[in-house]
């Protein structure tokens, strides 16, 4: 018998149950079962080959993971057994997994084999063998100083300690590409409690996105970084921290560390509701392509390549999409690269270059009022104005060197990022083109806002991490420093909607922003079962803007000078000659404490008691020269709950937190100006439940956010902000029974998401329709190749995304609409798309 | 801890609202309450006149929450401040009738204190140089010791009202929309839904400063005047700017 024999054997550690399940299978090669069939003729017995058995097994070393990526993981394993029973050559079989796979490969090579045999003699042959690796193995418990779970265990290499319950490790994993996300790598926050996103502008504009409590808009109170880079670009005219996020590929997202509320000290600018911070990482090794196909014209080509024999963080990827979009107006182009190379330096040390390019073209619907659609007079998923749209470019290079030394850590990065963005949104139709006295008599010519906004943006990060010994415990200390540096340039105009051509000029702002940021954090334990950690930070903010269309209105003009229809004056009160320009420069610090209390004194379950405070750098467009700048100040509670368990080969962790968070300067978007005004101040005050579940088998995620946002001067609520919102995903993935097919399984995969959003409150003490969605896909995968099916809104539910009541007027009436009405933006219908994929 | 996840739920359930209402609401108007198919009244001249037909056309009707600024030089067609509430369908009012005629589509807007209320008097673009609406179609007969003069007036809002600027570096400082608005009326109310809103109108406060004296004959036979539909006569320019008056005398706003 010279074909290999092949066996399965399940071997599970710490997960009893599971082992007990298949007693009978245990070691026992699926061919010989098979020859016991009745029908099959009988060999003499000393003829009847054996095959090779694990004979002794010893427990694998669960690796050293980030708290979040612990979970049971399976490594199947081929390894060749000599006559002698000494094994050799394990490779591994299932999808790559690094750093499961060498653990479970020196595993298997560990354990100890007796020889198949044929016709009595020993032989050579190759087994199969499954190696379970679960995290609350005695081995993982051993390298724990405490017994309870892992947040409280001492900080490793350069991942920040936990501030808590609300402070959330997600491993991405398969939630990555197995539900659908239409919003790309912005939808992976979801798997964070509280999120909602919405898009008015299209797909190449960032999702807007609200948090307990917050609309946050597309970052402006939400502070997002890629590997450790933050993405919010300062100065952007349409929102102060704009953050893009669809140059990030999802399937090249290994983690996404989710802090909701300003506790850590290593969060900057913008952090008002939260911070999220993307970890890179490609798991597959090899080559691997995907395309799909699919409703209104869609199409996605995706290369994704990992090198073989180098870790999960170096990789490559390439994405080119395009769709017709549903309804009108909603076409999008797109092109993205994105790349990281991650290698050793030296004994000690790591470095690391990402770099990335994105472009995009598109076209957005914007808002349709309800009158109009209950008129009939627009279709739901119509546009006003087919002039809106954008485009957008964005490239970067990203370098981060690692070292450790003795009890030291030091980490220093460094990028360089250049983005321009165009826009073109129409929130109101034809409502705010004012006649002035100067201009000639004109009808309303169209509001449609043009919007260019540039940056160059140069950021440095770095800290370094130290170990002390006291109270015979490991003590830890990091001292940091941020630093950015914002070369921007944003241009607004007013378009008119028969010819666009502009006709007017609301804003051209240059800007030079210094951002220098220090903190110290330490890291403090107690006893076993008391952590603090926290620290102060200092940011020191500096603008220097030029406002190049500093004077548009002027009391008695020069009737020999007349200012016209200009929009950049150079005169000044009785005509009296001045530049257009005015130039403002100002600073601002601003030292912000932020601390978490961990207490876990029983097995299993830890507590928190979190109070940091947070900062939102103004909007260089209402800077004054030498005034203070008006920084808004955030105070934010959190009292939480955690459980962190594995049981029966399931490992599960459930947050409960309820939180309080003051603005004391809030901002609120104006439909009318195009971007967030000043507000007064506010509270939100709520809490959230999350869970997730994992096996060999299936992955749970599931969250719900309850909170009431009220201004604080009339306790009123804020309008637009969900005060609930409950959230599902769901992944369960194996082989499919009865599928063997040349010897190998078809495994299958299917995922399904829901989402929940409760009726938001509207201006004037309306409430909106609540949204409820179900996306889902399905795989099949048999060797190399996998094809699929994923769609989103599988109910079809024609459902409102977003619901403004804002005065408008799109001339659908005879006569001017001046009152607040209901709008919305149409929800994307039922969108089924074909995945084909192989991995080579 | 649980505790407070309940309080946060709890307000949560609890939460309020975002302030104020959004209302609709029945729109009629009419003429004064003690109109009854005619109007006599003695103008600010010594004319004594009884109208035998008076209507007035109203575009649509709006409501700011603000009082405009006072000694503004220059001011917009469209009000800085808040519309509040709005009624877009247009309607040709008897105003000579007391009874409330409603307008064919309810109004909208919110519950919100209202201070400032517009007539536009428009069926159109209220930027368009030419309007052919009759806006105001009027006859009677105006009297003055032994003089007796029938009189009609139409009064139409186009080219016949553009004030031209005088000032280069104002060149749209009377825009023919400004001609066409019946604005600030001082009004007092706040909106509720379901309510109606009722505007009254008197023709009286038209003719206050309108002279019949300088009046040109149609016809001398029966004799017939007519109140020119234009600016360039005092009688015409007065009948207009009475028309746009904005006194309480003029129209009055109310809700019931």
């Amino acid at each position: 018998m010279n074909r290999p024999f092949t066996a399965i054997v399940i071997f599970t550690f710490g997960a009893s149950s599971v082992a007990r399940a298949h007693p009978a299978d245990a070691g026992v090669p699926i061919d010989a079962r098979r020859a016991d069939a009745p029908d099959a003729p009988s060999p003499p017995v000393d003829a009847l080959p054996t095959f090779a058995v694990v004979t002794r097994r010893d427990p694998p070393i669960y690796p050293d993971v980030p708290p979040a990526r612990r979970r049971p993981v399976d490594v199947s394993i081929r390894v060749d057994v000599d006559a002698a029973g000494q094994p050799s050559n394990a490779r591994v079989l299932s999808p790559a997994n690094p750093p499961f796979d060498d653990v479970a490969e020196g595993a298997a090579l560990g354990w100890a084999y007796a020889p198949a045999t044929s016709n009595g003699v020993a032989t050579a042959s190759s087994l199969d063998v499954t190696v379970h690796l679960e995290p609350t193995a005695a081995a993982t418990a051993a390298a724990e100083v405490i017994t309870i779970r892992d947040e409280l265990a001492p900080t490793t290499a350069t991942k920040p300690p936990s501030t808590g319950a609300a402070d959330f490790r997600i491993d991405v994993g398969q939630m990555a590409t197995a539900v659908p996300r239409k919003d790309g790598a912005a939808g992976l926050l979801q798997l964070a409690p509280g999120f909602l996103l919405t898009n008015e502008g299209g797909e190449g504009h960032a999702e807007q996105i609200f948090l307990r409590g917050f609309d946050a808009r597309e970052g402006q109170d939400i502070e997002l970084r890629l590997n450790g880079d933050v993405v919010n670009q300062v100065g952007n005219l349409h929102g102060n921290g704009y953050a893009d996020l669809h140059f990030i590929l999802p399937e090249l997202v290994e983690s996404v560390r989710v802090v909701e509320g300003p506790y850590d000290p290593r969060q900057g600018n913008f952090a008002v509701a939260g911070s999220a911070d993307y970890e890179l990482g490609l798991a597959k090794r090899g080559l691997f392509a995907s395309y799909e196909t699919g409703s209104f014209g869609t199409s996605r080509a995706l290369l994704l390549w990992g090198p073989p024999g180098d870790g999960p963080h170096t990789f490559g990827g390439v994405e080119v999409y395009q769709t017709s979009g549903f309804g009108q107006n909603r076409d999008a182009r797109r092109a993205t690269a994105l790349g990281q190379v991650e290698a050793k330096l030296g004994e000690h040390g790591l470095w690391r270059l990402t770099s990335g390019a994105y472009i995009s073209d598109y076209h957005s619907a914007g808002v349709i009022r309800e009158d109009d659609y209950d008129a009939g007079r627009r279709g739901f998923y119509d546009t006003y104005d087919f002039g809106q749209g954008g485009s957008v470019a964005r490239v970067f290079v990203l370098g981060a060197i690692d070292h450790h030394h003795d009890d030291i850590t030091y980490h220093h990065q460094l990028s360089l990022t250049g983005q321009t963005m165009r826009l073109r949104e129409d929130f109101t139709g034809f409502l705010l083109d004012q006649q002035t006295s100067f201009q000639q008599p004109h009808p309303q010519r169209g509001d449609l806002i043009d919007l260019e906004s540039d940056a160059i943006t140069a950021q440095a990060s770095g800290f370094m991490r130290q170990t002390h010994t006291w109270l015979d415990r490991a003590q830890h200390l990091e001292l940091g420093y941020f630093a950015r540096l914002d070369r921007t340039s944003g241009v607004q105009y007013r378009d008119e909607a028969a010819n666009d051509h502009p006709y007017h000029q609301d804003t051209d702002l240059d800007a030079t922003l210094g951002d220098v940021g220090l903190y110290a954090s330490a890291d403090l334990r107690f006893t076993d079962w008391l952590a603090l950690r926290g620290g102060g930070r200092t940011d020191l903010l500096t603008y220097n803007a030029i406002d190049n269309c500093a004077v548009q209105d002027v009391s008695h003009p020069s009737p020999n000078n007349p200012p016209g229809d200009a929009s950049c004056l150079s005169q000044e009160s009785f005509g009296n000659y001045r530049e257009p320009v005015q130039r403002a420069t100002t600073a601002g610090t601003a030292v912000l404490p932020r601390g978490a209390v961990l207490v876990g004194p029983f097995e299993h379950v830890i507590g928190s008691l979190a109070y940091g405070e947070g900062v939102r750098s103004i909007d260089p467009s209402y800077i004054t020269q030498d005034v203070k700048t008006p920084f808004a100040s955030i105070r934010s509670y959190d009292a939480g709950l955690e459980y962190q368990a594995s049981q029966h080969g399931v490992a599960m962790s459930l947050e409960l937190s309820a939180f309080r968070t003051h603005v004391d300067k809030d901002l609120i978007f104006s439909e009318s100006v195009g971007r967030a005004v000043l507000a007064n101040g506010t509270t939100r005050t709520g809490a959230s439940l999350a869970g997730r579940a994992t096996s060999r088998w299936f992955d749970q995620s599931a969250s719900l956010t309850v909170v009431q946002s009220t201004f604080d001067d009339t306790g009123l609520l804020i309008p637009y902000v969900p005060d609930v919102v409950a959230r599902t995903d769901t992944v369960v993935f194996g082989a499919l029974p009865y599928s063997d097919l040349g010897g190998k399984p078809i495994t299958g995969l299917a995922g399904l998401g829901v989402t929940y959003v409760g009726r938001r409150a509207l201006p004037y003490g309306e409430r909106s329709d609540a949204v409820f969605t179900l996306d889902g896909s399905v795989q099949a995968t048999w060797r190399r190749y996998t094809v699929g099916l994923k769609a989103s809104n599988l109910l079809d539910n024609r459902y409102r995304l977003g619901e403004y009541n804002y005065a408008s007027d799109f001339h659908s009436q005879g006569e001017p609409t001046l009152t607040i009405a209901r709008q919305f933006t149409a929800g994307a219908p039922r969108t089924v798309v074909l995945q084909l994929q192989v991995q080579l | 801890m649980l505790g407070l996840l309940l309080a946060g739920t709890a307000a949560t359930a609890c939460a309020s609202s975002t302030g104020g209402q959004v209302v609709r609401f029945d729109v009629s108007a009419a003429g004064p309450a003690d109109a009854a198919g005619t109007r006599a009244f003695d103008n600010g001249l010594g004319w004594h006149v009884e109208l035998s037909k008076a209507t007035l056309h109203i575009g649509a009707i709006y409501m700011n929450a603000t009082v405009p600024t006072s000694g503004a030089q220059f001011t917009n067609c469209i009000l800085p401040g808040l519309y509040t509430a709005e009624e877009l369908a247009g309607l040709d009012v008897d105003v000579l009738s007391a009874t409330p005629q409603k307008f064919p589509a309810r109004g909208e807007g919110t519950d919100d204190e209202v201070k400032t209320g517009e007539l536009w008097l428009t069926s159109g673009d209220i930027n368009a140089a030419a309007d052919p609406t009759l806006i105001a179609d009027v006859a009677g007969v105006a009297t003055e010791g032994s003089a007796a003069r029938p009189f009609t007036a139409r009064v139409t809002i186009g080219a016949n009202r553009l004030i031209a600027s005088s000032d280069p570096a104002h060149p749209s400082a009377h825009p023919i929309c400004k001609q066409r608005i019946v604005s600030p009326i001082a009004i007092a109310l706040a909106p509720r839904d379901g309510g109606q809103l009722l505007v009254r109108v008197d023709p009286a406060a038209w003719f206050a400063n309108v002279d019949f004296t300088a009046l040109t004959a149609v016809t001398t036979s029966p004799p017939a005047f007519e109140i020119p539909d234009d600016n360039a006569t005092d009688a015409g320019q007065n009948l207009f700017s009475g028309l746009r008056s904005t006194g309480s005398d003029n129209y009055q706003f109310s809700f019931e």
